[in-house]
């Protein structure tokens, strides 16, 4: 049993907007972030699998090359939307995730060195092509590893962070950081959760090279959007199975939650899973009539309800888990009125600006070509 | 020891310090980087130059592949570290600025998605509109520095916020604005520094020459603007916080000296480039940007040092203890835990009770959560070598634990605790290097006092010991069996009546060669 008093007290200083505020950031930037990290891990996998699954090589080795451009920059979008998030957990959880962090110290550190590693790796394999592929798809498969290990990290991260109970044991066996939460029940499920999400995701990111190419490539964009299609259907129904072992690894208590004990989570529940279904039916149906519309469109906005939906329900069980030691209630807070809204006049002003910067140059339509 | 202590045997210091150099030799090259782009384009296209063009082009690549790959991970990557290693002074920094950092991560935002498409859009978009992503790119870098500038500012001069915890009291601190003009330069100075790494790997030698001039342009005159910033810095630092740097401490004194060093050399070797411009090799481009690489460290190493005992000034100490008594510091204060004793305040400590028999493994404890985030016992600023130089036996080492605070122009917190914990963490340093009581003891009066004294006391008129011991050597050794009656927070050092004499008549000869003035007979 661990001594219950090392959990460490609050910060001194109080929280500087309202609590609700930074959970809202908390869930709408942890969105933004999954979202972009599922396309990176994903797409990556899924190029991956085109390259070396594929029986049509020539496409194969398109899909792979097609996906690798644009791998150099969904990485920065994960880390950079990333940022935030870990920002406003830090704010709200810190007592918690410095804690873990510092028990398994060596190899959360390890995840900034294989980051940029596989950051390269990335690099690597984009300034490559079909005609001269060089070791690409080893060092992609490379890449792709070393995310994988941090997600994992991650994951097991973040479930120490909700464990409080095991933390002593596991410092004063070892106060150097060689920690991991290899013993924690969901530690699995729920990291092959989030893994098998990016392949679903990675395969819709496939559908959305399909509509790029749609019109320029027919032909080849019928068979990426087949490709793309199917990755995304055999790993959502994969994600059944998986989340099924994720829900049966949760402690009874907070199971319940799901079934019934809180609506909003039960709710929130049946959403993503009429979502999971109802995305399955649609992209098969997609797949068969070559309905580009619902694959690219239709498929994607039940997908993102889904993921929102699974966001606010990763932060209820969070809150379940941490419910012993944390009571937002106790938390002192006084806006800092003076910089707050200078923050959201500039988040606005950013917004828009970026919305420009991708608009001009043609993301969304008419590109300015050069002059050169 | 609100939170654990992570054990870095070879130092938890050194790991921050490894990141952070790292870090910022790439964060300054990404905000002079942008604006030398821009210009650089601007230039070429004014003067029709495909050559710079296209190697510019090709330094947009390596730009890129410098800043936002390693430069952002390694930024995410200090804040995993200080989180690491100080989640107290991260947590209190983070719920303090946390808007700060969110207006930052915007900047961030807006920097890595105009670096990405000035880099694609070479070939893709018209001049204008490409310049124009260079502009957005330039200015959220150097908003992004104003913004951390204030906050790293904010850590060594704190202004007036640990009184009334204002934002913006802390933010623009007294050492703001020469920080940001100082940073600014040596940003602008690696733009050329790193220019010239990607231009000595050209062929052309006359697309060299012009390259290697331009740079100088960017190079030369910022490293000569620096020494009047850095004054300008200085003079709006503390005196007394100064001190460290100018021969009170000896880390942050010998950092500002290679600082300045590695300074000149480069500079030197800036102007070495402009002789055969045209034929400048990689080696030599390479050994520039590590010279900079040294002096930019050495100074980051000075202000990290000269901010000691603290991690957030009179505020925060280094070891996670809050210097004075605040609402909700949990007692992790040192009058809080001088009272209640460190075994029983800290969380994260594996044995509460002292006997006897375990001092030595209990004082490892105390070691952990009250020195670790410094010191280490055989590494990096590692007890041993210390211990080494001044042959202390447990009983001095625990007079001397006493007083840390006024050790080295007070850069170390003071030891907090009670009596039989400083007794238990001698015990442990003591095992570190083990000096037995019996042990012969230095008797010249030079190694007597760099032994026993020179931790507090340097060689100048304004000491309390080289302007008050007696000039009669006697009298001065019969003043100097007990210190502690001298000045009731000298250590008992119990010196012999050998030691006495000779640091006496030492200190007697200083004062000649220095030329400070003894006290009237008598005095003290």
């Amino acid at each position: 049993m661990m001594q219950p008093n090392l959990i460490p007290v609050l910060d001194p200083n109080p929280l500087p907007a309202p609590y609700w505020v930074f959970v809202s950031l908390l869930i709408i930037t942890f969105v933004l972030h999954i979202v972009a990290m599922n396309f990176m891990l994903g797409g990556a996998v899924v190029a991956l699998m085109a390259k070396w699954r594929a029986k049509n090589r020539v496409l194969g080795n398109r899909v792979f090359f097609d996906v690798a451009k644009k791998l150099p920059s969904l990485l920065p979008a994960t880390i950079t939307i990333g940022v935030a998030p870990l920002l406003f957990v830090q704010v709200l959880y810190g007592r918690f995730i410095y804690t873990s962090s510092v028990i398994m110290a060596w190899p959360w550190f390890l995840v900034l060195i294989f980051l940029t590693v596989a950051y390269y790796g990335f690099y690597y394999v984009s300034f490559r092509s079909g005609q001269h592929p060089g070791r690409a798809g080893t060092v992609m498969l490379s890449s792709v590893i070393l995310i994988f290990i941090i997600g994992f990290l991650f994951s097991n991260n973040l479930t120490l962070s909700q464990t409080p109970s095991r933390w002593g044991a596991k410092y004063f066996a070892d106060p150097s950081g060689w920690n991991l939460n290899l013993s924690e029940p969901t530690l699995i499920p729920r990291f092959l959760h989030f893994f098998v999400a990016a392949v679903a995701l990675g395969g819709l990111f496939l559908v959305f090279v399909a509509l790029a190419n749609w019109k320029r490539d027919h032909e080849y964009a019928r068979q990426v959007l087949q490709f793309g299609g199917k990755s995304f259907l055999y790993a959502t129904m994969a994600q059944f199975a998986v989340g099924i072992w994720f829900l049966i690894s949760l402690p009874r208590g907070m199971r319940m939650l799901f079934m019934g004990d809180s609506p909003l989570a039960t709710a929130l529940f049946l959403v993503g899973l009429t979502g999971g279904v109802a995305a399955i039916v649609l992209m098969s149906g997609a797949l068969r009539n070559e309905n580009l519309r619902v694959a690219a469109y239709l498929v994607p906005g039940i997908v993102a309800v889904v993921i929102a939906c699974m966001s606010v329900m990763r932060d209820l069980l969070r809150d379940a888990y941490l419910n012993p030691w944390f009571n937002p209630g106790q938390i002192a807070e006084k806006t800092q009125w003076s910089v707050f809204p200078l923050f959201l006049v500039l988040f606005v002003s950013g917004v828009i600006l970026w919305l420009v910067m991708l608009a001009r140059y043609g993301f969304f339509g008419s590109r300015k070509e050069s002059a050169q | 020891m609100n939170y654990p202590v992570w054990d870095v045997a070879f130092g938890a210091g050194l790991l921050i310090a490894l990141v952070a150099i790292l870090h910022v030799f790439v964060s300054h090259f990404a905000v002079g980087g942008g604006l030398f782009l821009v210009l650089t384009e601007r230039k070429a296209r004014h003067k029709n130059d495909a050559e710079l063009l296209d190697w510019l082009k090709r330094h947009t690549r390596f730009f890129v592949l410098v800043t936002v790959v390693f430069g952002a991970v390694s930024g995410v990557g200090i804040w995993f570290t200080i989180g690491l290693i100080s989640p107290v002074a991260t947590s209190n920094l983070i719920h303090a600025y946390v808007w700060g950092w969110a207006i930052e991560w915007i900047f961030f935002f807006l920097e890595i998605t105009a670096a990405l498409l000035y880099m694609y859009g070479w070939d893709k978009l018209e001049p204008r509109l490409h310049q124009w992503y260079g502009w957005i790119y330039f200015i959220a870098a150097f908003a992004s520095m104003v913004i951390i500038n204030g906050i790293i500012t904010f850590m060594l001069t704190s202004g007036s916020w640990p009184k009334n915890y204002e934002f913006w009291k802390g933010f623009f601190n007294p050492t703001y604005f020469p920080s940001l003009a100082f940073r600014f330069a040596i940003a602008l100075a690696l733009a050329g520094i790193y220019a010239l790494i990607t231009t000595s790997v050209q062929k052309d030698s006359a697309l060299k020459t012009r390259i290697v001039r331009w740079s100088a342009w960017w190079i030369v005159p910022s490293l000569a603007a620096l020494p009047l910033l850095a004054r300008w810095y200085i003079h709006r630092i503390p005196p007394d916080v100064w001190a460290s740097a100018s021969g009170s401490a000896p880390t942050p004194t010998l950092y500002a000296g290679m600082a300045v060093f590695l300074l000149i050399v480069t500079f030197v070797l800036a102007l070495l480039s402009l002789i055969r411009p045209g034929r400048i090799h990689l080696a030599f481009s390479l050994l520039v940007a590590l010279v900079a690489l040294g002096a930019m460290g050495s100074f980051e190493f000075v202000r990290e040092s000269i901010r000691k005992p603290y991690v957030i000034s009179n505020y925060l100490y280094a070891n996670s203890l809050y210097a004075k008594q605040i609402q909700g510091d949990g007692g992790f204060n040192v009058d809080a835990v001088n009272s209640a004793g460190i075994l029983q305040t800290a969380k994260w400590i594996k044995v509460r009770e002292l006997t006897a028999a375990d001092q030595a493994t209990v004082g490892r404890e105390i070691f952990r959560v009250e020195c670790e985030s410094c010191h280490t016992a055989n590494s990096y600023r590692g007890l041993r070598h210390y211990l080494a130089l001044r042959k202390w036996d447990e009983n001095k080492i625990q007079a001397m634990i006493g007083g840390l605070e006024f050790m080295h122009n007070g850069i170390m917190p003071p030891f907090a605790g009670t009596d039989q914990e400083r007794a238990a963490l001698a015990a442990y340093v003591s095992s570190i290097y083990p000096v037995a009581a019996t042990a012969p003891v230095a008797a010249d009066g030079k190694t007597v006092f760099m032994q026993n004294c020179s931790m507090c006391h340097r060689v100048n008129a304004s000491d309390a010991l080289f302007k008050n011991l007696p000039k009669d050597a006697n009298t001065a050794s019969e003043a100097m069996k007990d210190l502690t009656s001298l000045f009731p927070l000298m250590p008992d050092l119990k010196l012999t009546e050998q030691q006495r004499m000779a640091l006496a008549q030492w200190v007697n000869a200083q004062r000649t060669a220095h030329g400070i003035e003894a006290p009237m007979e008598g005095g003290n």
